[in-house]
């Protein structure tokens, strides 16, 4: 018979941190090893300057002038790619969700999961063989009377890149916030509507809070996609859109610059640590997410 | 039954938009690029000698069957390390969620590259001796997508509740992950498996900076000197990915029946 | 009785046999072939031959079949010695193959480098000092004084374009035309590719300009950029197949093995060099790491690819079953013209054209006459760099 003790959030919590740690160690030892020493190896190597001597001298250029500028334009880019690939994405698993049948969710699923881990040379050849200068759909919008080249748009611009990231983004969207959005139960809809809501009211007070936690996390998960992609971008833009790991590339593994290498580790360190700046946010997000859950 | 009949037009209204997107953003480039595929010889005509080139060269099944025995190890290792460490994350130590949330999400800021070089110099050279040790860091790339995938599913499930239900029922621990908890998350499951498959299948950077051959290093180097089968690989490889994991998954649907307490997707919302 | 009798013949047979054995090969092992620091003290040709064909194996590293002609080089060599060669990432980068050689286990460590000056300058720490037989022919500017590493071959920046565009361009500065329009790009980003780097020196000095700023190669890319004819497309195969550029600057090197290519997949591409700036690029170099696992090998592999020989090519070699080393080597072309012949410069080309033992190069790839041949100094490229990293994504209005 059960003790009668009923684990409530406040119990949990204040259980021996022993027993919490050791079913968890698999995971520590493993990312420990595989992950925590490699990372630890660039960081000690970002704080060395050329001659082997500690210092922080690899930090000052981040700081300013085109580091700077290059962090700042891979924020910009990974926002913009997030809240596009987020939103499209949930309103696709939605209408996935709602109105498809089980064998074709399935398909879909498979393909998200492909398109998910698609980039570099062979992604923006896809897209320059659609839309670039003699694009497929360049072309026959070109019979049928607009040149979409007339003007300022290309394919090989920011706009450009926005959009071929989200062959990647709204596929991962997709795969990882269906369960959300398939989680939320029949009987919630009917219960509320029994109570005199409106369908509007529901996801306004039910669903969408509901659903806040997953969505923040999924949106995090496609800014950091975002925040480390680059190949894509190298192919269509030869550095003319600054980004952070397009410039770490060159430095640690490059044909022009030789020495720098520790500027690199301390660049990819840099973006360790925007990307623990942003996870802050996104703690303090989910905590009032999570507010409206019951455990 | 008014209300039923308002939602007919706006349910058009959002498959009608979903599907324009769709075929914008996916299927034209798609298309475009598999158009240069099926170019015949020298550029003229339409053929499948590019996709015949590309079965034909030595190292195609080898390299191909390479990748696909790493891919499923590390799907399958990704579970194994995974799904234990979620449930019990999200059951009793939710102190350390900010944590490991924050570790899964390392391996996709931090520059393949880097890890690559830091993994290098890292690891000890019996590690490095055996091409097994690419699992491993698929593994690790793909922390972020099983750690999501599987962690939204688990928001869904009143974990606490079936956990409590199957152990004063008498069940152990490992029957009630594999038989109570594994069926409710089954779509963060598979989605979990798939993405850490797909991206064993096509990664590229870390097997070429520790000097392996697999399917992606093999046809890039194969294809350096024919563009076309370049690109039929690339077309081949996203198709037949494709239809690998929807076989797989069309196959695992078959022997499963949805209780109503764990069913999700069936009968949804609204 | 007998059988024990027989079985002792065998035996004494056997160890006298491998006596013999062991004192043929310990006459051989006099040679340390990891440390021998030139053809004669390896014991002269056929000997480094022998040794060479005895480890049967070659490690070499981020060589592209058709970059200067490699590919032909690596068949000749293997088709030659019954050596098999293997590449590791051929296409990866300078800083991958010093990488490698400093982190790789034993037997993937590469034979030999090819990599960008400067990583041959900062590691020759890592490099066992070997001199080829045709030491003094190698430019002293470009070669280590204690032969851990020497320049084996550079380029010349050219232009390669798509023959059906209505206009040829025979000079950099008829890109400004607009009849160039969404036509014209480069392989990289300039600050941190050599290439691409390179293409920016070609238009400075074809502004006017000398290797000392390139200030007006970046306002030329800048109004080619707000005019459209510069295309930020990254010049590749598959682009250039999709139409998205249709002029691109290139290593000259690079040409023979991008025609093939292009034509292959129904394209015609020529190379030329421009005739208002000659940028010749400071060499390549090449290095035998200490710890090489095949050392015979590597330093046969480095003899072929100096020696200047006009001999049989991959196709036209045969069999050369029971030859002497030093007979198959010189049957055979070397590296040097192998080089020319993929549209590079070999570094001892100035001594070929003295001695005449240098082939033609093939149509295009002739330096035109009278026009001043420039090389920017690594100071000139560090400068080069800095405007560059500054500059180049505003050239975009980013």
């Amino acid at each position: 018979m059960k003790s009668g003790v009923v684990e409530t959030p406040k119990m949990v919590q204040g259980g021996r941190l022993g027993s919490q740690v050791f079913p968890l160690l698999p995971f520590f030892a493993f990312t420990g090893y595989f992950l925590i020493w490699p990372v630890l190896a660039v960081t000690l190597r970002s704080l060395r300057g050329n001659d082997g001597e500690w210092t922080l001298s690899n930090y000052t250029p981040l700081l300013h002038g085109s580091y700077l500028h290059a962090f700042i334009t891979s924020i910009k880019l990974s926002l913009v790619t997030s809240i596009i690939g987020s939103l499209l994405g949930a309103l696709f698993a939605y209408v996935v969700v709602r109105y498809a049948k089980g064998r074709f969710g399935a398909v879909l699923d498979s393909i998200s999961a492909v398109f998910a881990n698609s980039g570099g040379v062979p992604l923006a050849f896809m897209f320059i063989a659609a839309f670039g200068t003699e694009g497929l759909v360049t072309r026959v919008l070109k019979t049928l009377g607009w040149d979409i080249y007339a003007g300022h748009f290309t394919i090989f611009s920011f706009t450009g890149v926005v959009m071929v990231y989200s062959f990647f983004q709204i596929p991962l969207m997709f795969l990882v916030f269906k369960p959300a959005i398939a989680g939320l139960r029949k009987e919630w809809m009917e219960a509320s509507t029994n109570l005199g809501a409106t369908q509007v009211t529901y996801w306004r007070r039910v669903a969408i809070p509901m659903l806040m936690p997953s969505f923040i996390g999924a949106f995090f998960l496609l800014f950091a996609g975002g925040f480390s992609a680059y190949a894509t971008a190298r192919a269509l833009t030869v550095g003319t859109v600054p980004l952070v790991p397009i410039i770490i590339g060159t430095l640690v593994d490059g044909n022009v610059v030789s020495d720098q290498q520790n500027l690199g580790d301390a660049l990819a360190v840099g973006m360790i640590i925007v990307a623990g700046i942003a996870m802050v946010g996104y703690v303090w997000a989910q905590k009032r997410a999570a507010k409206w859950r019951q455990s | 039954m008014a209300a039923i009949m308002k939602i007919s037009p706006f349910k058009w209204i959002l498959i009608g938009a979903s599907a324009f997107l769709s075929i914008l953003i996916f299927i034209f480039p798609l298309f475009a690029a598999a158009t240069y595929s099926f170019r015949g010889e020298a550029g003229k005509g339409r053929s499948l000698a590019n996709y015949r080139w590309l079965l034909e060269q030595e190292g195609f099944y080898p390299n191909l069957f390479t990748s696909l025995k790493l891919a499923v190890l590390a799907g399958i290792l990704s579970l194994i390390l995974m799904v234990p460490t979620m449930v019990f994350l999200n059951l009793k130590a939710q102190r350390f969620k900010p944590l490991i949330d924050f570790l899964c999400i390392l391996p996709l800021i931090i520059p393949v590259v880097s890890l690559a070089i830091g993994a290098q110099v890292a690891m000890p050279e019996f590690v490095q001796n055996s091409e097994y040790e690419l699992v491993f860091f698929f593994v690790i790339i793909a922390l972020p997508y099983t750690y999501r995938a599987i962690d939204t599913s688990l928001q869904t499930v009143q974990l606490k509740t079936l956990v409590e239900a199957s152990r004063s029922l008498g069940a152990s621990w490992l029957a009630t992950i594999l038989r109570v908890i594994v069926p409710a998350i089954r779509s963060g499951i598979l989605g979990a498996l798939f993405l850490s498959f797909a991206l064993g299948i096509g990664e590229y950077t870390i097997t070429s900076l520790l000097h392996w051959e697999t399917f992606p290093t093999w046809t890039v180097v194969a294809a350096q000197q024919n563009i076309l089968g370049a690109i039929a690989i690339s077309v081949f490889s996203f198709i037949g990915a494709i239809a690998l994991l929807t076989a797989v998954s069309l196959l695992s649907r078959r022997g499963t029946k949805q209780t109503s307490i764990t069913s999700e997707g069936e009968g949804v919302l609204l | 009785m007998r059988k024990q009798f027989i079985i002792g013949v065998v035996a004494a047979a056997l160890a006298a046999a491998s006596l013999v054995a062991t004192s043929s090969v310990s006459t051989a092992a006099g040679t340390d072939f990891s440390k021998c620091q030139n053809l004669k003290a390896c014991g002269g040709m056929d000997a480094l031959v022998k040794a060479a064909q005895k480890e049967g194996k070659l490690n070499v590293i981020t060589l592209p079949r058709d970059w200067a002609n490699y590919g032909e080089a690596m068949d000749l060599f293997s088709k030659a010695f019954g050596i098999k060669i293997t590449d590791d990432n051929p296409d990866g980068s300078s800083a991958y193959e010093i990488q490698t050689v400093k982190t790789a286990p034993a037997s993937k460590v590469p034979d030999a480098v090819d990599v960008g000056i400067t990583y041959g300058l900062d590691n020759t720490n890592l490099f066992t000092p070997y001199k080829v037989a045709n030491w003094a022919d190698i430019t002293s500017d470009y070669k280590d004084p204690a032969g851990r590493w020497y320049g084996d071959y550079a380029g010349v920046m050219a232009l390669s374009y798509d023959t059906s565009i209505p206009k040829a361009p025979k000079a950099f500065s008829d890109l400004k035309d607009p009849a160039y329009k969404n036509m014209l790009a480069i392989g990289g980003d300039p600050s941190g590719a050599q290439e691409a780097l390179m293409s920016v020196f070609a238009a400075t000095v074809a502004s006017g300009g000398t290797a000392d700023s390139v200030q007006p190669g970046i306002d030329w890319f800048k109004s080619l950029k707000t005019s459209g004819n510069f295309v930020t497309a990254l010049a590749n195969g598959q682009n250039f197949l999709a139409g998205a550029y249709k002029v691109s600057f290139s290593w000259s090197f690079n040409g023979p093995g991008a025609v093939t290519t292009a034509a292959k997949a129904g394209k015609t591409v020529k190379y030329i060099i421009p005739t208002d700036a000659v940028i010749k690029g400071t060499p390549y170099v090449m290095a035998i790491p200490f710890n090489a696992p095949h050392p015979a090998a590597a330093r046969l592999w480095t003899e072929f690819l100096y020696s200047q020989n006009n001999g049989k090519t991959s196709m036209t070699v045969g069999s050369t079953k029971g030859m002497t080393g030093s007979k198959i080597f010189s049957s055979i072309m070397g590296g040097q013209n192998i080089w020319i012949l993929g549209g590079a410069l070999p570094i001892t080309f100035d001594a070929m054209v003295a001695k005449k033992t240098n082939v033609t190069a093939p149509e295009g790839y002739g330096i035109p006459k009278g026009v001043k041949v420039i090389t920017p100094t690594v100071a000139q490229q560090d400068a080069a760099k800095t405007l560059l990293k500054a500059q180049w994504p505003a050239i975009a209005g980013n």
